[in-house]
Formats: structure tokens, sequence, C-alpha cells
């Protein structure tokens, strides 16, 4: 049986992380959280995630630089910004990366959702 | 009484026309007494009641002030004038008692001649008698009375005149002090504290050492003391001053000089009291014409061998001064403030981010509470949860904003004791966006057992944010490294140091750099480095700069410990 999806939140600040945590949890949806780019590529399973939510600007690893990384190790998990960044270069950047959204903080519930329900149905898929 | 009659006491006939008219003959005109004998003629009309007491031998304790209290000058001559020293002129010591005029030390001589001469008590008392006198070797004086003038004593006091020319000397010395005083441009008046003497000698026989303390606990020493410490004179600047259009509206005590600034008189005279030659204090001045002014006052203490009679009082009205100080102490708080506030404009972008983390994780969680509670079980405890966390959000949003609004604030520094890893900490909520955003490593070492240190928190936040948005930007974009630390450093001080990883610091610019306006950058207007110097200086800190070894510049400011 497949296992349910799993979700790699990343942020530095504690309270973002606890919202989106409790936001994805009430939609019945399973996440681990991680303070920045550096906990999650060091996390042994981090190939597992269905999906990871992260914000740009964090401590040592970013998350243009994570999503490289990842990208880097060949794993295809889709990748959803969300920043308080309102630099269009950075977003720029982060498409072309290819994520899968970007969001400004505070971001829409509605909208997280819709765009997570779509990454995790394209992983499904793939 | 006009300067110019003041100083020329010879030709002083303007004196006040007195009920006595002259009774002296001028120096010289006698045949009996040599030109240098110098006269007084006393009225002891009012004092036959106590002359009579001792004849009667009902006087007790002490007859000679007794007597002497009711003894005026009625007439005196140029020559003790001379001797006396110009003390207001002819004019202004008729009237007056003859102990305010007289050394104490011939009071009891004066008192002997008085009672020879007009009841001869003791009988066959001399009237003439030896004395001490500093003009005269071989000094005498001899009580006679006049039947034309029953009610006057004439004493004349004589001898060998030590020297001649020294007398001439002394009156030259006199005239030219006289003009100097009176042609000073600064406001000088003459005092006569003599006295205090006696007062002062009963406090020490008393044990009394601390005169402040004795002073503050029996107020009416102070009182009493400045009614009789007199103002024999006052030159034009001083009348200006005082608001006085005539030197005789102030001649008199000098109380009213200190009546809204008693405690200055007490300090005045604790000074005296201590021997000191010399006592300066900003004091408030009303003057005569009601206005208050601020005054720089300096009195010198006369010391032997110069007259003791005579205490100099200046006075510098440095209330414009003052003014202009405040004004300008205004002004710097104004600058500083426009600083500070041109500094949040350039960090807008940090302290966005840094609010908007808790407003996203307030929307996050507060839709996350409203998709429970539209469940048809939903889970309360995970509500209430949220909401806890909502609110503990919004105050932390709440408290980002008071720091903003602590900066830009038009306040008056308050100084209190503070923690200086605190004042980083926070500091560093305006900066930390900034360096992330830059991908600069911050490192920390704060000293957990730092001591507090005395000033001005929103002020010395200022500094430290500076210094570290001149870290910031020093790196060029390429990342980087900012070490930031708080020690407590040797002889009590607190130090904060900042370590960049930029190039460092021009050799050539490392003198000027705390200088006003001094600049590297395109738009830089060069108040940052300078307003911190001076913020730091008022904290009675020091803060330097130089180029680390290991590259980079380390920026350091060290205040005091609070003790």
């Amino acid at each position: 049986m497949r296992q349910p999806p799993v979700i790699a939140i990343v942020d530095d600040d504690d309270a973002v992380r606890e919202a989106l945590f409790d936001l994805l949890q009430v939609e019945g949806l399973a996440a681990q959280t991680f303070r920045d780019g550096a906990e999650l590529l060091a996390y042994a399973a981090a190939d597992d995630f269905a999906c990871v939510i992260t914000d740009v600007r964090m401590g040592e690893v970013d998350g243009l630089e994570l999503q490289r990384r990842l990208r880097a190790r060949g794993y295809p998990v889709p990748v959803i910004f969300i920043t308080s960044s309102v630099e269009d270069a950075t977003r720029i950047q982060a498409m072309a990366g290819g994520a899968a959204a970007w969001f400004t903080k505070p971001v829409a519930d509605e909208a997280l959702l819709a765009a997570l329900r779509s990454a995790l149905d394209a992983t499904r898929e793939a | 009484m006009s300067p110019a009659s003041l100083s020329l006491p010879e030709g002083d006939e303007a004196g006040t026309a007195t009920r006595y008219g002259r009774l002296l003959p001028r120096p010289g005109t006698s045949a009996q007494y040599a030109a240098t004998t110098a006269w007084w003629a006393l009225d002891i009309s009012a004092a036959r009641p106590a002359i009579s007491a001792v004849v009667h031998g009902d006087a007790s304790g002490d007859w000679v002030s007794a007597l002497l209290a009711e003894v005026r000058i009625a007439d005196i001559d140029a020559n003790n004038l001379h001797l006396l020293g110009p003390l207001g002129g002819r004019g202004r010591m008729i009237g007056e008692l003859f102990t305010r005029f007289c050394p104490p030390e011939s009071w009891k001589i004066g008192a002997d001649l008085i009672l020879a001469a007009v009841a001869s008590y003791p009988p066959g008392a001399p009237l003439t008698r030896n004395i001490t006198s500093i003009a005269f070797g071989n000094g005498w004086a001899t009580a006679s009375v006049d039947p034309a003038h029953p009610d006057i004593i004439f004493i004349a006091v004589g001898g060998v005149l030590t020297d001649d020319r020294s007398l001439w000397a002394v009156r030259a010395s006199e005239q030219r002090y006289r003009n100097l005083f009176h042609h000073m441009p600064s406001a000088l008046i003459e005092v006569d504290s003599r006295a205090m003497r006696p007062m002062f000698e009963q406090l020490r026989r008393q044990g009394v050492t601390d005169i402040a303390r004795h002073l503050d606990e029996t107020p009416e020493l102070a009182r009493y003391s400045r009614e009789i410490v007199r103002i024999t004179d006052a030159n034009r600047s001083a009348l200006e001053l005082l608001g006085a259009e005539d030197v005789a509206q102030i001649l008199g005590s000098v109380d009213f000089v200190f009546s809204s600034a008693p405690d200055s008189a007490k300090r005045v005279i604790t000074a005296h009291f201590e021997g000191r030659r010399n006592w300066v204090e900003v004091m408030k001045l009303r003057t005569l014409d009601g206005r208050l002014r601020d005054v720089e006052l300096s009195v010198t203490y006369p010391t032997p061998p110069e007259r003791l009679d005579v205490t100099i009082l200046g006075f510098v009205d440095i209330t414009e001064k003052l003014r202009t100080e405040t004004q300008l102490r205004q002004l710097e708080a104004d600058y500083s403030r426009a600083a500070r506030i041109s500094m949040l404009g350039e960090l807008a972008t940090s302290i966005a981010h840094e609010i908007n983390q808790p407003l996203s994780a307030i929307v996050t969680n507060a839709e996350t509470s409203q998709r429970w509670l539209s469940r048809d079980d939903p889970n309360l405890a995970k509500v209430r949860q949220l909401t806890a966390r909502i609110a503990e959000s919004g105050r932390r949003a709440s408290a980002i904003v008071q720091r903003i609004r602590g900066m830009a604030a038009r306040r008056a520094p308050e100084r209190a004791g503070l923690d200086l890893n605190m004042i980083v900490e926070e500091a560093l909520l305006f900066v930390r966006h900034e360096i992330e955003s830059r991908a600069i490593q911050l490192s920390t070492a704060f000293d957990a057992g730092l001591p507090r240190i005395h000033g001005d928190r929103v002020q010395l936040q200022q500094v430290v944010v500076n210094l570290l948005v001149n870290a910031v930007q020093a790196h060029g974009d390429g990342g980087g490294r900012i070490e930031l630390g708080t020690a407590a450093g040797a002889d009590d001080r607190v130090t904060v140091t900042v370590h960049d990883g930029g190039p460092g610091i021009a050799p050539e610019n490392l003198e000027r750099i705390f200088g006003s306006f001094f600049t590297t950058k395109d738009d830089g207007i060069g108040i940052g480095l300078a307003l911190c110097q001076s913020i730091i200086a008022a904290h009675q800190g020091t803060i330097t700069a130089v180029n680390h070894p290991r590259g980079g510049a380390v920026f350091q400011f060290s205040l005091p410990a609070l003790r």
C-alpha cells in the first residue's frame, strides 16, 4: 500500500512553521517541520517527502539554494515557496528552477491548499 | 553718587549735608597736630544712658558693645578716610555706627576714651592712649570735647608716619583700585563681610566643623549673615546688571542679591568659613526691576595682608548663553531623531519582514481555526491552542511596533540602568533580515555576566544598528561574515564589538572616520558615525575603529559599568 504523503515545511520562524503544520493537519495532511534548508538536506529520508513548502530567506541554506540542491540530488519533489520577499528577480529565479508555486506572506489558505493538492496529484501520477 | 566723586575722597565735599555740618578742620590746618593726624567726630548723645550705667556701676557683661551700640559718626576727615580706605566716602559714613568702620581691636580703647572724655570715668583716666596702627609707628589716640558741641567727642589718631611715601603710595594705589573697579566692563560689587568673623570665631569655639550642615540646621544663621554683610560699592556694569540707577539703591545689606538663590548664599558662607580664596557658581538673580537672570557669581575673599573689609563679588550674566545651550541641546536631539528616522527608512524592508512573520502566523492560524469550527465535530481544544498562538503572535508584532515607535519618537534622552546584551538583541531585530537577505553569516558572543550600564536605550540602540548596517554594507553581494559580541572589559568597562568581513577601512580614513560628514558611500551623508561618537561620548564612553589583522573592520565602543 502506498504511504500517505508527508509534506516538508521549512521556515526559520517558529510561529509560521507551527501554523502551517496545523493548517495541513486540519485538512488531514501529515507534515514535518525544519528550521532551514540545511536541516532538511541533512535529513536521511529527504527524498521521501511528497512536497516541500519553504520560505526563501533563511539561515545557512536559503529556499532557492535548497531547491537547487534537491534537484541536483535528483529529487523531483515539488517545491512551493511562501515568502516575505517581494523581489521579482527572486520569484523568476525560483520559477526557473522548477518551483511549483510562489506565494507571498501572509498566504491565503485556499490558495496554498489548492497548489498543494495540485502538486501532490502531479507526484502521484509520476 | 557718581563714580567720579567716589574716587577722590579728598575732594569729597559732596557728602550729604548732615545735621552736623563740617566739624573737623582740613588736614594741616590745625597748629596743634601734625598734618597727618586723622580725626573722628563721634555723636554720643544716644549713648548717654549706657555711659551712665557704667559710671554708676550698673553696666554688666559686654559694656563696650552696649556703649558703642549708639555711637555714630558725626564727621570724619580726609586723612582718616585714607587710612580706613574709601569705604564709601565721607558722605556715606556720616550717621553710621562708629563700630562699622573702626576695627574691632580698637573698640575697647574707643569706649575707654569716650568714658574718660565725656564722664571723666574712671577718675583720672587718661585722655590719650597708645594704639597699634598700620599707618603709624608709636601710634596714639586722643579724645577731646568742645563745649560748642556737647554731644560730640573728637578722637585724633596719630603717630610717626612709618613711611611718608608709603602713605602716598597707599593713597595712589587705592586711587588706582578705585578707578579700575569703576571702569571694569564686568559687573563688580564690593562688600564688607568683616562682621562674619566674630560669628565664625564663635562657631569654631562651639566646635562646628561642618558649616554647610550647620547652616541647613540653623536657617536664621544664613539669613543673619546676609543681613550683616554690607554692599559698600558697585561699578556701573553692576548697576546695569542689578537694574539700579544709582548705587545708593543697592548699598546696605547684600541680602537682596541672594533672594532667589538662598542655597548659593549658604555655599558662599561655607567657602568663606573654610578659608577658600575663591568661590564660583551659577545662580539665579532677581534684579531690582523684577527680571530673573542666570548669573555666574565669583567671590574673592580677602586674605591678610589684604584689607579684610573688601570682598569682591563679580557677576556675569549668562542667561543668553544658557538659553542658547538649551536650544543647542534641542537641536542635537532633533538631529539625532532625524538620523534615526532616516535609518528606519533604510531598514523598512527588514522591518516589514519582521512584522510579516507574526502576521503570517496569525492569518494561517485564524484560517485553520475557521476550518475546524466549520466541522460537525470541531476540535475545540485545538482551536483554543490556535487562538492562544494568534494572541501571542499579535503581541509579538505589537512589540516590534513599539520598538519602531521608540526609535522614531521625539523624546528627551532618558538615563536608566541597562543590559547591553538586551540592547544589542533588540537592535538585531532591525537588521537581522538585512543580514540574512545578503547571506551574511552572523555569529554572536554575548557575555552572560555583563555588568549593567547607565544610559539611554534608544540612543544606544541607534549606535548598534548604525554599526551593524555599516557592517552589512561593507560586504558586497557575495555574502560574508559579521561577528557581534559583548564583553566585560578591563577597569569596569563594558564593550560591544562589531567585526565585519569586508575590505576594511582605508588607512588614510582611519583618522577621520568619526568626523562629521565623512562618507565613502555615493549616497551617504556621513552623519552616522559622527552621531555615534557623539552619543557614546555623552555616555562617558569611547568608540574606536581599527582594521583586524585577519581582515575586515572592527568597530568597538566601551561604556563605564554602572556601580
